[in-house]
C-alpha cells in the first residue's frame, strides 16, 4: 500500500512513517502541511493519504480542507483524517461527498497498531474507518434529529460498528455474537431504515449515511 | 516651646538641604520651561484656529488648526503630567485615551468633544504665570548658590592666581535694586549668607508653587469625569476579556502541541513495541521503549511548563521568593531587591510576577545586558512598583514590540500603568506600577 503522511509534528509523523513501514507498507512521501499533500498526492498518486487536520500556517483546519480537495481531485485515494480532537461538523463535511475511502479516527488509535493499519487499509480499499467517538458524536447529532428512534439498543450497536467501517464478521467478533445473528440485526435495521435489499455494500454505506446524515 | 522653635527653625533652614527640594526644583526649571513653551503653542493655534474660521472661507484651516491645538495640548499637558509624577511623586492618572470616530466628520466631532484635551489647553494657559513664578524660584536659587560660592571663588582666585580677584559681583535675586559688587574677601561673608538666605527662600518658594501646579495638575489632566471613568473601564474591561480568551487559546495550543502531540508518540511507540514482543528481535522493541520512555518525560515536562505557566506554585510563597526564583533561573545575572509592607491580591501577584518574567526574557533576548535588577515595593501603602533595569543596549519601545504592549493591556486592565525608559544605547528601566488590589 502506498501512503502520504501530512502531519506538522515531526516526532508524530517519523512515527507514523515508521509504524507502517514496519508492517510493510511504502510511504512516498511525509510533509508538514496542506499545501505540500496536494502536491506530493499529485505527484504519487498513493492509495490513501493520513492528513492531520491543524497545520501551519493557522493551525486551524488546513487539513481538512485538503482532505476535502484530495476527496474532489483525487477520488481515487482514500483519505484518513488523523486529530486530537473530533468535531462534528468536520466528520459532516468530511461525509458529504459519501462515506466511501474516507476515515477520521482520533491519534489516540495509533496505540493499537493493527487496528490502526486494518482502518488504514479499509480506507485505501475504498471503506470507512470512523473512530467511534465521531461515531458517536455523529449518534447523539443524529439522535437530536430523532432519525433513529425505532431501532433497538442493540441494533443501533451494529450499526455503529458499521458505521466504523467494520464487516459483518469485525462485529460479530467486537460484540462477542454469531455471524448469524449479525446478519439477523443489519437486516433488521434495512428495514427499519427502508433499504431495499440490493448489493448488500451499498446497503451497508446508505445505512450508515442516513444515519450519520440523520 | 524654645524646643518647638529650635525645631521648626531646623526644619526651614535646612529645606535646601532636601532631596524633596532638589526635585521640585528640577520640576520648577523643566516645568517651567515647558509651560511657557506650551502657552505660547496652544495660544497662537488656539487663536489663529478661532480667528481663521470665523471667516467662512476660512472654517476648514480653523478647524484643522483647533484640531491640531486640541491634540498638542494633550501632549503637552501629558508631558505635565508625567513630569509631576516621576518629580514630585504624585500619582496623578492618566486619562482616559482618545477614541478616534469614524470618517471625517466622526474624527472631527470626537477631536472637538475631547475633555481632557481641552482640560488641557485651560492647564495650558492657565500655567504662564505659574511658569513665570517657577522659572523665577529656579533664578532665585542659582543667585543664592553662585553667592554662596563668592568666599570660595576668592580664596580660589588667590591660591591660583596669586592675588585677590579685586572685586566681586554679588547676585541679588530681588527684580530691583541690582547687583552689586565686593572688594575684599570679608565682604564675601555677607555675600555667601545672603546666598544661603537666597537658597532658603527659593526652597520654600519651589514648595509653595510645586504645590500649587500639583493642584492643577491633578485637577485639568487627571481623568475627571465619570463618563470619562466609564469610558476608560470599558476599554480596559474588553482588554481583561481579550486577554483571558487570549490566554486560554495559548494553553489549548501548547497542549496540543506539547503534552497531546507527545502522549500520541508514546502510545504510538507502545504499540510498536507491544506488536514486536514476541519478535526475538528485542533490539527493536528496546529501542521503541526508549522511545515512549522519552516521550513520556517530555510529556511530563511540557505539563510542568505548561502548569507552571497557568499559576507558578512559588508564586504562593509571595512575590519576594517568586521573583528571587525568576531571578536565579535568568540567563542574565539578575538580583532581586523586595521590600514589600501589605501582601497585594493574589490578582496582582499574578501580573507583576508575569511582568517580570516577560521583561526579564526581553532583555535577555534583546538587551545584551550583563546584568538586570529587579526591585519591587510598595509605597504609600496603595501601590506595588516593580522596576526591571538592564544594563543593555536600550531601544526598547512599547509601541513596537508585541510583547511590551501585551503587557502594557495587561496592566492596564488593573488600572496600573507601565513605564518604558530604554533610549538607544541603554540603559532600560521599565517600572510597573499596580495596585495593592485589582
Amino acid at each position: 500500500m502506498h501512503v502520504v503522511i501530512a502531519e506538522d509534528a515531526a516526532l508524530l509523523r517519523e512515527g507514523l512513517t515508521r509504524l507502517l513501514e514496519d508492517r510493510g507498507h511504502v510511504v512516498s512521501a511525509a510533509v508538514p502541511d496542506g499545501d505540500a499533500l496536494l502536491a506530493a498526492v499529485a505527484e504519487h498518486r498513493p492509495d490513501v493519504a493520513v492528513v492531520d487536520i491543524r497545520m501551519p500556517p493557522t493551525h486551524t483546519d488546513e487539513g481538512l480542507r485538503a482532505a476535502l480537495k484530495l476527496r474532489q481531485d483525487f477520488p481515487g485515494t482514500g483519505v484518513l483524517m488523523f486529530s486530537q480532537y473530533v468535531e462534528t461538523s468536520y466528520s459532516a463535511q468530511l461525509l458529504e461527498g459519501g462515506a466511501a475511502g474516507v476515515g477520521y479516527l482520533l491519534k489516540d488509535r495509533v496505540a493499537n497498531v493493527a487496528e490502526f493499519s486494518a482502518a488504514l487499509e479499509r480506507v485505501a480499499g475504498g471503506g470507512t474507518a470512523l473512530d467511534p467517538e465521531v461515531v458517536s458524536q455523529l449518534f447523539r447529532a443524529s439522535r437530536q434529529r430523532g432519525g433513529l428512534a425505532t431501532l433497538t439498543p442493540r441494533e443501533r450497536q451494529v450499526l455503529a460498528l458499521m458505521a466504523e467501517g467494520r464487516s459483518n464478521a469485525g462485529i460479530a467478533a467486537e460484540l462477542v455474537v454469531s455471524g448469524g445473528a449479525v446478519e439477523k440485526h443489519v437486516a433488521s435495521i434495512f428495514a427499519k431504515l427502508g433499504l431495499p435489499p440490493g448489493e448488500s455494500d451499498n446497503r451497508r454505506v446508505l445505512a450508515v449515511l442516513r444515519y450519520l446524515g440523520g | 516651646m524654645e524646643e518647638e522653635i529650635r525645631r521648626v527653625a531646623g526644619i526651614v533652614l535646612t529645606a535646601p538641604l532636601a532631596r524633596r527640594t532638589r526635585r521640585e526644583l528640577l520640576y520648577c526649571g523643566l516645568g517651567g520651561l515647558a509651560g511657557v513653551a506650551g502657552f505660547g503653542v496652544t495660544l497662537v493655534l488656539l487663536v489663529a484656529g478661532l480667528t481663521v474660521s470665523a471667516s467662512v472661507l476660512g472654517t476648514v484651516v480653523g478647524l484643522l488648526l483647533l484640531t491640531l491645538a486640541l491634540r498638542l495640548s494633550r501632549r503637552i499637558g501629558s508631558l505635565h503630567r508625567r513630569l509631576g509624577n516621576r518629580l514630585l511623586g504624585q500619582h496623578v492618572e492618566t486619562p482616559p485615551r482618545f477614541q478616534p470616530g469614524t470618517g471625517i466628520l466622526g474624527r472631527l466631532d470626537r477631536r472637538l468633544r475631547d475633555r481632557a484635551a481641552w482640560r488641557s489647553v485651560w492647564y495650558n494657559l492657565v500655567k504662564l504665570p505659574v511658569s513665570a513664578l517657577q522659572l523665577y524660584a529656579v533664578v532665585i536659587a542659582a543667585c543664592g548658590l553662585y553667592d554662596l560660592a563668592d568666599p570660595m571663588i576668592w580664596l580660589f582666585s588667590q591660591q591660583y592666581r596669586g592675588r585677590g580677584p579685586g572685586s566681586l559681583a554679588v547676585w541679588q535675586p530681588l527684580p530691583f535694586g541690582g547687583d552689586f559688587t565686593v572688594h575684599s574677601w570679608l565682604a564675601t561673608v555677607p555675600a555667601a549668607l545672603l546666598g544661603a538666605a537666597s537658597l532658603v527662600a527659593a526652597a520654600w518658594a519651589v514648595r509653595g508653587i510645586s504645590a500649587a501646579d500639583r493642584a492643577l495638575v491633578r485637577g485639568l489632566l487627571g481623568p475627571r469625569t465619570m463618563a470619562e471613568r466609564v469610558s476608560e473601564l470599558e476599554r480596559t474591561r474588553t482588554l481583561a476579556v481579550e486577554d483571558a480568551a487570549a490566554a486560554l487559546r495559548r494553553v489549548e495550543r501548547d497542549l496540543h502541541d506539547g503534552a497531546q502531540m507527545r502522549l500520541a508518540a508514546l502510545a504510538m511507540n507502545l504499540g510498536m513495541a507491544r506488536e514486536k514482543l514476541e519478535d526475538p528481535d528485542s533490539e527493536t522493541v528496546k529501542e521503541l521503549i526508549d522511545a515512549a520512555h522519552r516521550n513520556a518525560v517530555d510529556a511530563l515536562a511540557d505539563l510542568r511548563d505548561l502548569a507552571r505557566g497557568i499559576h507558578p506554585p512559588v508564586l504562593d510563597a509571595g512575590l519576594a521568593s517568586a521573583l528571587a526564583s525568576l531571578a536565579t533561573s535568568s540567563a542574565i545575572p539578575a538580583s532581586v531587591t523586595a521590600d514589600i509592607a501589605t501582601r497585594p491580591a493574589p490578582a496582582i501577584e499574578t501580573i507583576a510576577y508575569f511582568c517580570a518574567a516577560e521583561l526579564i526574557a526581553n532583555a535577555t533576548k534583546h538587551s545584551y545586558a550583563n546584568e538586570i535588577k529587579i526591585n519591587i515595593h510598595t509605597e504609600r501603602g496603595s501601590v506595588l512598583r516593580l522596576v526591571i533595569s538592564d544594563d543593555g543596549v536600550g531601544g526598547a519601545d512599547v509601541s513596537r514590540g508585541s510583547g511590551l504592549s501585551g503587557l502594557v493591556q495587561r496592566v492596564s486592565t488593573v488600572d496600573g500603568r507601565l513605564d518604558v525608559s530604554s533610549p538607544g544605547g541603554g540603559p532600560t528601566t521599565v517600572t510597573v506600577e499596580l495596585p495593592l488590589h485589582a
